[in-house]
């Protein structure tokens, strides 16, 4: 039994819990029909605190046992979620998430944690309406409470189990060595009469009582190799009277003896069990049988709360069937590790292809080929989708920062949030939360004004945050945008003057001002606020962004507000390139980001000025020889690839087109972080390594005419 | 490519009867000179060839090659030391470095002229590195050592091939 | 390999089970042993020498348990090896069979004291 793994699932469900309770309190300040995000609160306050029940993690229990009396009597309209008691659950929601973190830090809390914890409850106490405090948070209070601190299995095993080699024996004896096995009854209602009876069938059925400290999954491994066949169920420590019927109900036994069972087994006491069924024949007798959950309530045996609890069970369960088949999750290191194979099956696909086009034996294996590489492709795109998320997820996070942060501050601010549904790829949405949590919390503390200032400049009270993700020919473009003041150009000049980054007399375009706050060692803050962090600068958030070879630009207008703007690659994985050579050497760059490819000669408008005239319009080229100092004279006729940028084009001239094919990319590596134009590299069909364009660097270059000293003195600054 | 050697990592031996603890050194030229390194960091040797230029790096970058779908860096060790490019001739070999820096591993080739043989040399047996040398940084040298009648330059690997040093020149 | 012997127990007519009643055995058993509890008011099984029973073997005698219910005939297990009364009580089915199983001196999990009866219902 591994714990340590099954605490780590418990972590991460116990955050995933935290996260759906924060949105459903989130949630209930809008207006709307408060049932179901109280339902969804109380069930995930009470799934953790059962679960940490199971570790034994003492502290967690007792914290969030309050919490849920209190969830619970929200759920009975006895009390009523809002104002100030959303404001503490969030708190104690906060509190929780700190017990979580130190569970996965491995660190025990600390006294001001406590401290912090008993006050939350002791504000929570009034709440409880003095008096509702159970003892055995989830047993009703029946006159001899059952004390259901053990798992219930109840296994039918499947007919064929002999056959399959297997011997039920076993697994009791293995469950015997997870714990300790307090009551344990064999039921061998199916077993035939007669020559029915076909010794080799099994007909073997247990109701077991397990004392055990393992996970659901680690009980549930012990029965792997017979799940297909057999009727496994297991019923967790501290579950309602109504599991246990509801348990009964589906086995094929009669109620009584089996509920006779539990009761032997200690999970019912016997009067709970006769009352309930007892009430129930009679009820089925007349027409109109009431469900089992009302004839509890009428008959005033168990508080409506927990029968609403155990309706609400059997609602989620059904809820979760329809959900669990629409998701399930799957371990990153098993992504990671498919995408992988399947970048080498295109490699090895294109190998494939690339013989087969030089064996020119005919007989089908080019097209062969062909069509295996077009299911590669195939393969390789809906790969590569299971590795997208939604980047509303990550959207989503910032409503409570912005909630929080914006109450502390005095200001009214909004959050908008538009294509949420877009997809990137996973590992681009994790490296991407910390510069975007940088720029919004820039946002809110420097750009949106406070209410009064807003107001004297006849904005609306409540400045609004936008938040907003879109497709774009290869790129995915995220934006940022505040209605607030506005970057202050002459402020920012000061400070870099300050700062020593550019020259007092420096001419600089507007632009060039607002790149300033890119710099290494700037920072308009005039204090630091405990908000926006150590002052980490946005030099940081650009390298974040050029980490994922992307592009971040701002645009800025006094008084109105700000935008930034980042430009990321789709994937980092696998992509459809368009190989060139140069001095026969291949290079490859993104098919995406060609728009066509000519012959040089007759779109060169001028050479010294390294400009094509491409049917009217003007864009600059590099030659590739020239950039990259490829020694060797240039071929008499060149070729040039228009590639695009964002908004940029330009023209990268080579030696000679070799076409499209798909391909994995290799980085380069951390040796050759530095390098300049290039992006990576990647292994073509006959095993040589050719190099990946870095289409960014090189369309920037091309636009600041670095690439013909002639193109420089045009590029002087006028303003 | 054709492996003309592999090492297993593991190959050091801790002789608990010997008196004294002998590494195993891999021997090879460059420009004349003998240099050996620790054979712990070697993974394998192979054949030169198949190296694509990457454009823009200091001289001391040769390129990448294909090793078996990952790509690997390729240094020239001379060219490290200050001296001229080694010509590629039919002996020149790439010797593929595991190093550990932090927490990852970065493979890399280095490109010598030939590789001879592995010695199995002695604490006892090693000098501290000569005042005077042959004109290679002091780093770089972990001992020198008298392997029958010549001198064989221990070199200590991750200097020589410091990620971080490197990764700072190419900038 | 399961044997089956004729022997005798108190002065009564019984069969001695020897060897292993497991999955390979127990098509045969029920042949057998039903057979044998058609032709007799009671019958009664001698345990002692069984060295092996998994949950088909079980099975087998808790089908032969209400084959002699249904026939209104006795069955009776006697003189259980230790590999009988392992695997009865790990499945807890001694109240099942309701008879006396007497537990050996040397039992290493400790149920026993010599002599010790052990009175199921």
């Amino acid at each position: 039994m591994d714990l340590d793994a099954a605490r780590q699932t418990y972590i991460i469900e116990a955050r995933e819990l935290l996260e759906a309770m924060e949105e459903a309190l989130l949630a209930l300040e809008e207006a709307g029909d408060p049932t179901e995000p109280v339902n969804a609160m109380f069930r995930a306050v009470h799934t953790i605190k059962g679960s940490a029940g199971l570790f034994g993690l003492d502290g967690i229990v007792h914290f969030a046992h309050t919490v849920e009396s209190v969830l619970d009597r929200v759920r009975g309209h006895q009390v009523a979620l809002e104002g100030e008691l959303i404001g503490l659950m969030l708190e104690a929601h906060d509190h929780l998430g700190g017990l979580i973190a130190d569970l996965q830090a491995d660190q025990p809390e600390s006294p001001a944690s406590r401290l912090q914890g008993e006050q939350i409850l002791a504000r929570l106490a009034p709440h409880l309406g003095g008096g509702l405090t159970k003892a055995a948070p989830q047993a009703p209070e029946a006159p001899e409470g059952a004390v259901r601190e053990g798992w219930h299995l109840s296994i039918r095993f499947g007919r064929d189990v002999f056959r399959n080699g297997m011997d039920p024996l076993s697994f009791v004896r293995f469950l015997g060595t997870l714990g300790r096995i307090t009551h344990l009854t064999s039921i061998f209602s199916s077993l035939p009469q007669r020559e029915a009876f076909e010794p080799e069938d099994c007909h073997l059925g247990l109701e077991i009582e397990l004392d055990t400290a393992a996970s659901r999954a680690a009980i549930e491994d012990v029965f792997e190799f017979v799940r297909e066949d057999s009727l496994i169920q297991l019923v967790p420590p501290n579950a309602l009277v109504e599991d246990y019927l509801r348990l009964i109900r589906a086995l094929p036994e009669e109620e009584r003896f089996l509920g006779e069972i539990l009761v032997a087994g200690g999970c019912l006491t016997a009067h709970e069990l006769s009352q309930a069924l007892a009430v129930q024949k009679q009820e089925a007798r007349q027409e109109g049988a009431r469900l089992l959950g009302t004839i509890l309530i009428e008959d005033n045996a168990v508080p409506p709360p927990v029968v609403a609890a155990a309706l609400d069970k059997q609602k989620k369960a059904a809820e979760r069937q329809t959900q669990e088949l629409r998701v399930i999750k799957v371990s990153a290191d098993k992504l990671d590790r498919l995408v992988d194979l399947v970048g080498e099956l295109v490699i090895a696909g294109a190998t494939a292809h690339a013989r087969a086009a030089a064996a020119q034996g005919g007989g089908g294996l080019l097209e062969a080929t062909q069509t295996v590489n077009k299911l590669v492709e195939e393969i390789r795109d809906n790969a590569l989708s299971l590795r997208m998320v939604q980047i509303g997820e990550t959207f989503n996070r910032f409503r409570r920062i912005v909630r929080d942060v914006s109450k502390e501050l005095g200001k009214a601010i909004e959050l908008e949030i538009h294509g949420a549904e877009t997809e990137l790829d996973k590992t681009i949405v994790e490296k991407l939360s910390d510069p975007l949590m940088h720029i919004v919390r820039n946002a809110i503390d420097h750009g949106i004004e406070p209410v009064d200032v807003r107001q004297a400049r006849g904005k609306p009270e409540s400045g609004t945050l936008f938040l907003q993700a879109s497709h774009e020919a290869g790129s995915i473009i995220i934006e940022v945008s505040d209605d607030g003041g506005g970057l202050n150009k002459d402020r920012i000049l000061a400070k870099a003057i300050e700062r020593g980054l550019v020259r007092a007399d420096a001419e600089l375009t507007d632009n060039e001002i607002i790149n300033l706050i890119f710099e290494p060692g700037f920072s308009t803050a005039d204090a630091v606020s405990n908000l926006s962090g150590r002052g980490v600068g946005m030099d940081v958030v650009r390298r974040n962004i050029d980490e994922l070879r992307g592009t971040i630009e701002v645009e800025t207008a006094p008084g109105q507000g700000t935008t930034m703007r980042m430009r990321l690659p789709l994937t980092l994985a696998i992509i459809d390139g368009f190989r060139v050579e140069v001095a026969g050497a291949s290079y490859v760059a993104p098919l995406d980001v060609v728009i066509e490819c000519l012959d040089l000669a007759p779109f060169l408008e001028s050479e010294e000025n390294h400009l094509i005239n491409l049917r009217g319009e003007v864009l600059p080229f590099l030659r590739l020889r020239e950039v990259f100092r490829i020694p060797g004279e240039r071929p008499r006729r060149e070729r040039v690839v228009v590639i695009q940028h964002g908004e940029l084009r330009a023209g990268i001239v080579v030696d000679r087109l070799m076409g499209e094919f798909q391909t994995v990319i290799k980085p380069l590596g951390r040796l050759f972080r530095g390098a300049r134009g290039l992006g990576g590299s990647t292994i073509l069909g006959t095993g040589e390594v050719a190099l990946i364009l870095d289409v960014a660097q090189l369309v920037q270059l091309a636009a600041e005419g670095t690439a013909a000293p002639s193109r420089r003195a045009l590029a002087a600054p006028t303003h | 490519m054709a492996e003309l050697i592999k090492f297993s990592k593991r190959q050091t031996q801790v002789a608990a009867v010997k008196v004294e603890r002998r590494e195993q050194y891999l021997a090879f030229t460059l420009a004349g000179e003998t240099f050996a390194m620790d054979i712990r960091a070697i993974r394998e040797v192979i054949q030169f060839g198949g190296i694509t230029d990457v454009p823009l790096m200091p001289p001391f970058i040769r390129g990448v090659i294909n090793l078996r779908g990952a790509v690997v860096p390729v240094i020239d060790l001379s060219v490290r030391f200050g001296r001229a490019a080694t010509a590629p001739a039919q002996r020149t070999c790439i010797v593929i470095i595991e190093l550990e820096q932090g927490e990852d591993t970065l493979d890399l080739g280095v490109m010598v002229d030939n590789v001879s043989e592995v010695l199995s040399i002695g604490e006892s047996e090693i000098e501290p590195a000569p005042a005077f040398g042959s004109g290679i940084r002091s780093e770089f040298i972990a001992g020198v050592a008298k392997v029958g009648d010549r001198f064989v330059i221990l070199l200590d690997v991750n200097h020589v091939l410091s990620v971080e040093e490197l990764s700072e020149i190419i900038g | 390999m399961l044997r089956i012997e004729a022997t005798s127990h108190e002065g009564e007519p019984a069969l001695l089970l020897q060897g292993e009643l497991d999955i390979y055995a127990v098509l045969e058993a029920r042949d057998r042993l039903g057979h044998a509890l058609h032709e007799r008011e009671a019958l009664l099984l001698n345990l002692s020498g069984l060295e092996g029973l998994d949950t088909a073997g079980v099975q087998v005698l808790v089908w032969l348990k209400g084959e002699a219910a249904r026939l209104g005939k006795t069955l009776l297990l006697f003189a259980h090896s230790p590999a009988v009364v392992e695997v009865f009580d790990l499945l807890q089915v001694a109240g099942l069979f309701g008879d006396t199983i007497l537990i050996a001196p040397d039992a290493h999990d400790g149920q026993g004291q010599p002599g010790h009866r052990v009175s199921t219902s």
